[in-house]
């Protein structure tokens, strides 16, 4: 553990080969989304980069979920082995076939079983498995998307964004969360959103992970110049209490200009991922079979 | 509620870290050697191009239906395959291959994957583009037109068609929308300079920074290309060995480029040809280049393998003008003075001066004169004394080790001024290719033929042929008139 890099070296051959593997090559069926689906289209967005930065800032400013994630999970000692795993998840429900994705959800339910105790800030109990943290990450996860994407991806059509609350409402059903709780659309997503909000705080480890990742240690200065735009990105795209809660200065609406060198960061930064072998032909797989949907 | 919060990173962080994982691992291989992202593309693009010819007709069934399968059908498809940093990363890793060398293969590996992501147009889309450039479909612009690309080409591809007048001619098509994309991503300098930092520590950024900016705008816009091609095709009409495709005018616009069609064999053949024609090829090659640049004032900047077509008996095609840099006499005069100092008069201090001149080595730089001589004549080596001389790979790569050779202990006060990075292209290109030819001659006559400041005799058939071209040049002086009515067309001096 002398050398930080070493693991993420790893780590990102690890994600990459997770990444490409969890894209099936002979599918027995199209899974939950399928090639029409918002959700393949959006998931290969150069947004989600900053879609997935801003989701874990704001879902760890609540308490529950953070203290489940700082009294168990290992993230501190294996940063990469946890991104590879999530990776690996991300890609086997969206992509992967239904029996492939409910075998995926199936193992996330059984560790969730272990994960509970009580939260040191609040006082709290929480459980993983409890179907109102669940219901949170979850849609933390779509609206940092649709968030992100509007700033720096390929914006949605209004009925798009639609579209994809509610096509994403099997993703939370599959880690447990009853179908009826689930929000179907974009404004009762928000509203959803808001109605949580009494709920969140910075609390030490939240204010802990947060730096970790807006900072990772150890990088050297040419790629903390470029994790900056990352960084920026992702911050900006925060809901204004957000940034409030953790502090940060606050940003004004990004200017055009700004949000174009963002993009054009993360262009590079998926030039890099596109190099680690089978990525291409993963992005190639899931490509051809959204054409032959079209063309259907 | 360990696996909830993890399940929120998305896949695209990884991306990031595999930068930081890449840079990472080049940072410890290297330290102060530059390989960069630039040169990676560099390798990328040559290889890209060598191949190209064969890539849409592939053998590979499955890979030619795949790429058709995926075809880029709008304009948004292009954006999304080459916008956001990722067309000007490919001509990044091009442009590298003459700044900079010792590509880790995780770099290599980057830049030749972004290459293979990008596929051809569909029929449809480049069909569009025509239209939009020519007013008419291709079908009506020309007798004949091929809906198959033949090859892939920087920023866009090759189709083969027949003119109305029966000519047979090969038709460049430039992606929609690239030209916006890319203008707006070489905007972002701060981005930019970044990137070549990293990638090619050993130069001068800055001055990289400009030169790319300037190349690439430039190449966006084929009306220039198909100037300067009309400028060298005039310049070299009638030449013994030298051809270059006549651009057909009404056929070309601002994406669209129209030239005669040329057939002949690929470097990869030329290699298995015999050793005469080898050194004939070679010897061709050598003189288009120092012909272009002390007569014409042009540098192609893109002397790659990809880039010739060989008939035998020395007969070449040249190829793609996309990348030529001209030059003043103000930028040239150094140059001359440089090799005239070295290998004409031996004066090592006249040497050192005209380096200092032209900016190439910091003045009153701790160092003696016969060191500097030392470290800087290997790139003179062909041509500091007479007689044949056989260039190998191995003195190509030594061209190209001692140029990047950071721990010498000139490297310290040499840098390349903005108006030459070009013309590393010569150090390490050309040098690349004549050592792969292995290539006997004796360089050193036949730079004294072309050098302004000496004039020398013919010293091979070859140069005899150039002799009775150039006296019937002079005499008709047709050349020189087209050459004249090109000028307007395209702006000869850039600084």
């Amino acid at each position: 553990m002398t050398d930080p890099y070493a693991d993420a070296a790893g780590l990102v051959a690890r994600s990459a080969a997770a990444y490409a593997s969890s894209v099936p090559t002979d599918p027995a069926d199209d899974g939950f989304f399928g090639p029409a689906s918002v959700t393949w289209r959006v998931s290969a967005d150069l947004s989600s980069i900053v879609a997935g930065l801003r989701a874990l800032l704001v879902q760890a400013l609540h308490p529950l979920a953070m203290a489940g994630v700082d009294q168990h999970s290992d993230w501190r000692r294996d940063p990469v082995g946890r991104l590879a795993a999530t990776s690996s998840y991300l890609a086997t429900v969206s992509f992967g076939d239904r029996a492939a994705a409910e075998r995926a959800a199936a193992r996330v339910r059984r560790i969730h079983e272990h994960v509970h105790g009580v939260d040191q800030v609040t006082g709290r109990s929480y459980a993983a498995g409890d179907p109102a943290l669940l219901l949170w990450i979850h849609a933390v996860l779509v609206e940092s998307t649709l968030v992100a994407c509007e700033l720096f991806g390929t914006p949605l059509e209004a009925a798009d964004g639609d579209r994809y609350v509610a096509e994403m409402v099997v993703a939370a059903e599959l880690v447990g969360v009853p179908r009826a709780l689930v929000p179907a659309d974009l404004a009762g997503l928000r509203q959803y959103l808001s109605s949580v909000r009494p709920e969140l705080r910075c609390t030490p480890a939240a204010a802990e992970a947060a730096a970790f990742l807006l900072d990772p240690p150890g990088l050297d200065d040419d790629i903390a110049d470029i994790w900056q735009d990352v960084r920026d990105g992702a911050t900006a795209a925060l809901p204004d209490w957000a940034r409030e809660m953790y502090g940060y200065r606050m940003a004004r609406a990004l200017p055009l200009a700004r949000r174009i060198e963002i993009r054009q960061a993360l262009g590079v930064l998926d030039a890099v991922f596109l190099g680690e072998p089978g990525v291409l032909e993963a992005r190639q797989r899931i490509a051809l079979r959204m054409r032959a949907a079209q063309r259907a | 509620m360990r696996k909830p919060i993890a399940t929120v990173a998305a896949g695209g962080a990884l991306a990031a870290l595999g930068l930081v994982m890449v840079r990472r691992r080049l940072g410890r291989l290297r330290l102060r050697r530059g390989l960069a992202a630039l040169r990676l593309a560099a390798r990328g693009g040559m290889r890209y191009t060598r191949s190209a010819p064969a890539l849409f007709a592939s053998a590979d069934r499955n890979r030619e239906r795949l790429r058709n399968d995926l075809a880029l059908q709008t304009a948004e498809d292009v954006a999304d395959t080459l916008g956001a940093m990722k067309g000007v990363l490919m001509k990044i890793g091009q442009m590298a291959s003459y700044v900079d060398d010792g590509l880790s293969p995780a770099v290599r590996r980057t830049l030749s994957r972004l290459q293979d992501s990008v596929p051809p147009m569909s029929a449809d889309l480049a069909a569009r583009v025509v239209m939009q450039e020519l007013g008419l479909p291709p079908e009506r612009a020309f007798a004949r037109w091929d809906p198959v690309p033949i090859a892939a080409a920087s920023i866009g591809q090759v189709h083969r068609a027949i003119a109305h007048d029966g000519r047979a001619v090969a038709v460049k098509v430039q992606y929609p929308g690239i030209a916006e994309t890319m203008a707006a991503d070489l905007d972002n300098v701060s981005l930019l300079r970044r990137l070549l930092r990293v990638t090619a520590p050993s130069q001068d950024v800055d001055a990289l920074v400009t030169e790319l900016r300037d190349r690439v705008l430039e190449e966006l816009d084929y009306r220039r290309e198909a100037g300067n091609q009309r400028l060298l095709a005039a310049y070299y009409d009638g030449h013994p060995t030298i051809h270059i495709p006549q651009i057909v005018g009404e056929l070309s616009g601002r994406r669209v480029i129209t030239s005669e069609l040329s057939d002949g064999a690929r470097f990869a053949e030329l290699t298995g040809w015999p050793q005469h024609e080898r050194d004939l090829a070679a010897e061709t090659i050598y003189r288009f280049v120092f012909r272009s640049l002390y007569e014409a004032h042009a540098f192609n900047g893109d002397p790659h393998p990809g880039n010739y077509l060989f008939h035998g008996g020395g007969r070449v095609t040249f190829l793609d003008f996309g990348l030529v840099k001209h030059f003043t006499l103000a930028e040239l005069r150094p140059l001359m003075q440089m090799a005239r100092t070295l290998c004409v008069e031996n004066q090592p201090e006249a040497f050192r001066r005209s380096l200092e001149d032209a900016g190439f080595l910091r003045p009153h730089a701790p160092l003696s004169t016969e060191t500097i001589v030392d470290h800087l004549g290997v790139f003179y080596a062909t041509i500091r004394k007479p007689g044949p001389l056989t260039i190998t790979p191995d003195y190509a790569s030594a061209v190209v080790r001692r140029f990047f050779d950071l721990r010498s202990p000139v490297a310290e006060y040499v840098s390349i001024p903005r108006s030459y990075v070009i013309l590393q292209r010569i150090n390490l290109g050309l040098f690349a290719v004549l050592g792969e030819l292995s290539a006997t001659a004796n360089w050193r006559a036949i730079a004294e033929e072309i050098w302004p400041f000496v004039q020398g005799p013919a010293s091979t058939p070859m140069g005899e042929a150039e002799v009775a071209w150039r006296a019937r040049r002079r005499r008709l002086g047709p050349a020189s008139e087209a050459e004249d009515a090109a000028k307007p067309a395209i702006d000869f001096v850039h600084e």
